[in-house]
C-alpha cells in the first residue's frame, strides 16, 4: 500500500502527517500515533514507522502526526505548550476517522486507537478526553506521570553541563526558571514553561469510560535478563481497571530504542504489537 | 548480588557496548573514556539503574566524580543501596 505524506491544518498552522491506509477493502480499526518527547521523536521515528507498516499491512488505517515545532510541522519547538499538543493529537483523530469513513470504515466496524510512545501514552490519555468516540489505547513504554519526563529532560541539561566540566546548573535552578515563566535551553530545545508545566502535571490516567469495553495494551522493553515489566504501582494499574478498561500488559526483550545512541531495531516489540492486533476473533 | 558485575552489564546494555564492557574493571574510566557516554546516555544510565536496582538518584549526584570510572559508579550504587 502507498504511504500518503501531507500537510494537515491546524488552527492556520502546518502539521505534517503520514498516512498508511489499511491494506484491507475495510479498514479493521484506525490507530493514531503520538511521538515522544524532543530528541526521543527521532531516536523511535524507524521504529514507528516500522510498526505502522507492519498494522497497515495487518488491515489498520495508521495515520502518524509530527505535533506542532516538532519534525516536518511548522512552528518552533520553544512556541509549543502541552494544551497545544493535545488539541494536535484531537484534530488528528477527527481527520483519521473522516478518512477512515470515505475508505469504508464506518464507526461501528472500526474502533479507534491511539497508540502512545513514551510521553506520547500522556498525551493520548488526556486527548481522549476530548475525542467525541471511545478510545482504546496502545501504550509503548508508559510513564505513570510526566514529572519523571520533565525530571529526565531537565538532567539532560544537568548531564551535559557535567561531561563539558562546566559549573552544574542544578535542577532547581531550572525548574525555578521555568516557574517564573521563563524558558530553558536543553539539549538544543528551547523549552517554554507552558509545556513543562504541562508535561510535569500530566498523568496516565483513564478517561471516562461509555458503556463499551476498551482495551489498553501496554507493551514494554527490558533490557534485562530475563525481560521483566517496570514495577508500578498496583494502584496505577486498578484506576484503568476500576474504570472499566480490559489492560493487558506485555514484556519484550529489547534495548531503549528511544534513547540509545545509535537506531536500534527492536522487532520482538513489533511482532508482540502485531500479535495483539491479530488474534483470532479481532480486536 | 555482584554490584559490580551488574553496573557492568547495565553499562553495556545503555551505551550499546555489545560486550565491550566485558572486560570493564574497576579501574576503567567512564567520563572521557567511553566515547558513547554524552548528555542522553548519562540521564539513560541514571534511569536504568533506577529501574534495576529499585532506587531513587538525587539530582545532586550526577557529578563527575560519580561517573569517573566503573568502581566510582559502582560504590555510588553500592552506598545508595546501604543508605
Amino acid at each position: 500500500m502507498s504511504v500518503e505524506a501531507f500537510f494537515l491544518p491546524v488552527a492556520g498552522e502546518q502539521r505534517f502527517c503520514i498516512f498508511h491506509p489499511a491494506n484491507a477493502p475495510t479498514p479493521r480499526g484506525l490507530v493514531l500515533y503520538v511521538h515522544p518527547f524532543a530528541e526521543e521523536m527521532n531516536k523511535s521515528r524507524r521504529m514507528a514507522a516500522l510498526q505502522a507498516r507492519a498494522l497497515a499491512r495487518t488491515g489498520y488505517a495508521v495515520l502518524q502526526m509530527d505535533l506542532l515545532g516538532c519534525g516536518d510541522s511548522s512552528g518552533d519547538f520553544g512556541n509549543a505548550g502541552w494544551q497545544t499538543w493535545v488539541n494536535d493529537v484531537v484534530q488528528a483523530s477527527v481527520w483519521l476517522r473522516w478518512r477512515g469513513h470515505s475508505n469504508g470504515a464506518t464507526r461501528d466496524k472500526a474502533p479507534l486507537w491511539l497508540w502512545g510512545l513514551r510521553a506520547g501514552c500522556l498525551l493520548c490519555s488526556q486527548a481522549a478526553t476530548y475525542i467525541d468516540e471511545p478510545c482504546h489505547f496502545l501504550f509503548w513504554q508508559p510513564p505513570l506521570s510526566g514529572k519523571l519526563m520533565l525530571q529526565q529532560f531537565l538532567r539532560l541539561k544537568v548531564a551535559a553541563d557535567m561531561l563539558d566540566g562546566r559549573a552544574l546548573k542544578s535542577m532547581d535552578g531550572l525548574r525555578n526558571t521555568l516557574k517564573s515563566g521563563k524558558p530553558v535551553e536543553i539539549a538544543g530545545y528551547t523549552l517554554a514553561a507552558e509545556l513543562a508545566h504541562g508535561l510535569g502535571a500530566a498523568l496516565l490516567s483513564p478517561p471516562a469510560r461509555t458503556g463499551e469495553m476498551l482495551r489498553v495494551e501496554w507493551l514494554e522493553v527490558s533490557g534485562l535478563e530475563p525481560p521483566r515489566l517496570n514495577p508500578v504501582p498496583v494502584d496505577a494499574l486498578d484506576a484503568w481497571r476500576q474504570a472499566g478498561y480490559q489492560l493487558v500488559r506485555h514484556v519484550t526483550p529489547g534495548p531503549a530504542f528511544w534513547q540509545s545512541g545509535e537506531m536500534r531495531d527492536v522487532p520482538e516489540l513489533i511482532t508482540a504489537t502485531t500479535a495483539v492486533f491479530t488474534p483470532q476473533d479481532g480486536p | 548480588m555482584n554490584i559490580l558485575q551488574e553496573v557492568i552489564q547495565v553499562l553495556d546494555s545503555v551505551l550499546g557496548l555489545k560486550g565491550r564492557a566485558s572486560v570493564f574493571g574497576r579501574d576503567t574510566s567512564l567520563l572521557g573514556g567511553v566515547p558513547e557516554l554524552d548528555s542522553m546516555a548519562v540521564v539513560s544510565l541514571i534511569t536504568t539503574l533506577e529501574e534495576h536496582f529499585g532506587m531513587v538518584i538525587d539530582d545532586d549526584d550526577i557529578d563527575g566524580s560519580t561517573f569517573a570510572t566503573v568502581g566510582s559508579l559502582s560504590d555510588f550504587v553500592s552506598g545508595k543501596l546501604a543508605a
